[in-house]
């Protein structure tokens, strides 16, 4: 007979995981409070002069706020075509659908490097410049995947009947619409426009291709800044991208469960 | 003209007709039952009529206006589905008014109009609950009531009780038909069961593969068949057969079903063999004299109030529906030699 293993063995592996999970994310937020002008973890002593410091780097604060708009940018569009896109491919039956639906896929499964190289390569034929609306034509290529696996999963087993009972009350299809479709799908949508914003705000790869001195995100700036210096205010910056992408999961989770939406992306 | 009509209407998918040349005409108040075998293009033609399937010939003419170029929201249907089909986001009460805001009526009329529908239908009080907070039933009945609180000017009603059990189905059947009796609104009732037609019908339109069968009042259409597949779509009906003795057109005409002979009053072709359907409670067992079809009697089911026997008569099966209280089932033995007799106005004949 096999020996069962004791139940507690299983909690403490599951435990080791999440401790492995979450520790660099741990390590980053605790040594931004480090009082040294190096970092180290554990942090010696605590201060939140690294937060402070940021406002002496205003190229820091000029990329946080173009990342910020290139990811609303891109979450605002990526829903409205993927949530169209999503209805088209769930409801209507057309020519090249597949195709379609194989193309939008594709993102996902191209690594985003290949992506970035075909992007810049791409830009530089039709010649648009690096500019923050080329990122976020990117970006958008890059999330509407992401928008349509929710969009879509939160259509199918959608009851039809439901509109066309709307529309014998009276309404009209755009109303429709906003009244009756879109509140029903409405959590797969925030949480696609969500994942888009996530999507776009933490993006280094494809943004690396598409830098230009006044087109720098966030991450690149990071990144860029990292290949010269090494101080806490890497892991201050840092530190706010943790918890503004931690407030969206939350937010997520208010709107229809962490566990849905993976799952739905099934 | 009639206040519903249907002209020559028509309907295609990928080539096939699913429904061909139907004309049906439905006066105001009526109520008229759709019934017919799964597939038969009842759920199609009631689409047709409430527009969200477009004719693809004929036309549809309500109060004496052409709708079916009408979309579905200038028709002024009301429709209830099947499965309810209600506004999972909105409260049984916005569910109600959803009509009404659309028609911009006044605040102050959408309640009191809202309220009086939800009274209608026994839900006063639920007004705040969600559609999921809800039962079967109750949804339904809330399903009804935002149909009819835009008073409609026909009520298009889709299988509604055929997710709900069969006591609460009953229940349901007779609060809809005296509400629809008190508004005194033109329906059309689709079902496949045809107690349900029968039961609350002012005329029943039996459907078979896309054309209607007969129209007719739900006796009629019992008693009075008028095609074959109406005679054995409705109730149950035995097939049998008789031997015409004498066919003349100034005589009555004479059959015989092996031995047992009657005389008919329409006539039918001398020499050859004339096929009638019977229905199981129209047969009787003679035990006084020597009159009827000799039968065995395979099996005796005891049903309650009746009794439903089997019997067998040259290798064909015979079934019969007898009262308890008018016969007593222990008179008669299985394996035992019966007459079976019925009357001759109760034979159907079987039309080809
Ligand atoms: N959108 C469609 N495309 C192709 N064929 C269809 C479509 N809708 C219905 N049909 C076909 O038309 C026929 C009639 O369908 P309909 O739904 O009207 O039947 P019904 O009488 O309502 O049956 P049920 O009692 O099962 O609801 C069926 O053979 C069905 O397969
Ligand atoms: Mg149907």
């Amino acid at each position: 007979m096999r020996k069962k293993l004791p139940k507690f063995s299983l909690h403490f592996f599951c435990l080791l995981v999440y401790i492995f999970l979450a520790a660099p994310i741990v390590v980053v937020l605790l040594s931004s409070l480090t009082t040294t002008d190096y970092i180290v973890f554990p942090p010696k002593g605590i201060t939140f002069k690294w937060y402070a410091e940021l406002v002496n780097h205003p190229e820091f604060m000029q990329s946080f706020t173009l990342s910020i708009i290139v990811a609303f940018g891109t979450s605002i569009i990526a829903t409205i075509i993927g949530t169209m896109a999503s209805i088209a491919v769930v409801r209507y039956e057309f020519k090249g659908k597949s195709v379609i639906t194989q193309l939008v896929g594709s993102p996902l499964l191209i690594p985003s490097v290949v992506f970035g190289v075909a992007l810049l390569q791409f830009y530089s034929w039709i010649g648009i410049a690096a500019s923050p609306i080329a990122l976020v034509i990117g970006h958008i290529i890059l999330t509407i995947p992401f928008v349509m696996r929710l969009v879509v999963a939160s259509l199918v087993g959608f009851d039809r009947s439901i509109e066309q009972a709307a529309m014998n009350l009276g309404a009209g299809s755009l109303r429709v619409f906003f009244q009756i479709t879109l509140p029903i799908i409405k959590s797969g949508v925030i949480a696609g426009a969500i994942f888009a914003f996530i999507t776009s705000f933490d993006d280094l790869t494809v943004a690396l291709f598409i830098v230009s001195t006044d087109v720098v995100t966030l991450p690149v700036r990071i990144y860029t800044y990292m290949q010269y210096q090494y101080d806490p205010i890497i892991t201050s910056i840092s530190s706010i991208m943790i918890l503004l992408t931690v407030v969206l999961m939350v937010v997520i989770e208010r709107v229809l469960g962490v566990g849905k939406v993976f799952a739905s992306k099934n | 003209m009639s206040y519903l009509c249907l002209e020559n209407v028509v309907k295609t998918f990928n080539k096939t007709e699913v429904v061909k040349k139907m004309n049906l005409e439905i006066e105001k108040g009526e109520l008229v039952s759709f019934l017919g075998p799964s597939g038969c293009g009842k759920t199609t033609t009631l689409n047709m009529i409430a527009g969200f399937l477009e004719v693809d010939g004929g036309k549809i003419v309500v109060d004496g206006k052409p709708v079916h170029l009408l979309p579905p929201n200038k028709r002024e249907m009301g429709m209830v589905f099947q499965n309810y089909a209600l506004f999972p986001h909105m409260t049984v009460f916005d569910n109600v008014a959803y009509g009404l805001k659309l028609r911009k009526v006044s605040k102050a009329e959408i309640n009191q109009r809202v309220l009086e529908a939800l009274e209608m239908v026994r839900l006063s009080g639920y007004e705040k609950r969600y559609p999921k907070e809800l039962s079967g039933g109750q949804q339904q009945r809330v399903s009804l009531a935002r149909a009819l609180v835009i008073k409609p000017k026909v009520l298009l009603l889709d299988e509604p009780l055929s997710n709900l059990d069969a006591k609460l189905r009953q229940e349901m059947r007779e609060e809809i038909v005296g509400i629809q009796k008190k508004v005194g609104i033109t329906t059309i009732f689709v079902t496949h069961d045809q107690e349900e037609a029968l039961a609350i019908s002012d005329r029943v339109a039996v459907m078979y593969e896309g054309r209607i069968e007969q129209v007719d009042t739900p006796a009629a259409i019992y008693n009075h068949p008028q095609t074959d597949f109406v005679s054995r779509f409705i109730g149950e009906v035995n097939h049998i057969q008789a031997e015409v003795m004498e066919s003349n057109d100034d005589q009555p005409c004479k059959v015989s079903f092996d031995g047992y002979q009657q005389v008919l009053s329409h006539h039918v072709p001398k020499g050859v063999l004339s096929e009638f359907y019977l229905r199981p409670e129209k047969i009787q067992i003679n035990l006084e004299n020597n009159q009827g079809l000799k039968v065995l009697v395979e099996r005796k089911m005891f049903l309650g109030s009746k009794t439903r026997y089997i019997f067998l008569n040259n290798n064909q099966y015979l079934f019969a529906d007898i009262s308890n209280t008018v016969f007593n089932p222990d008179q008669i033995k299985e394996g035992q030699e019966v007459l079976a007799v019925w009357n001759p106005e109760d034979l159907l004949p079987v039309k080809k």
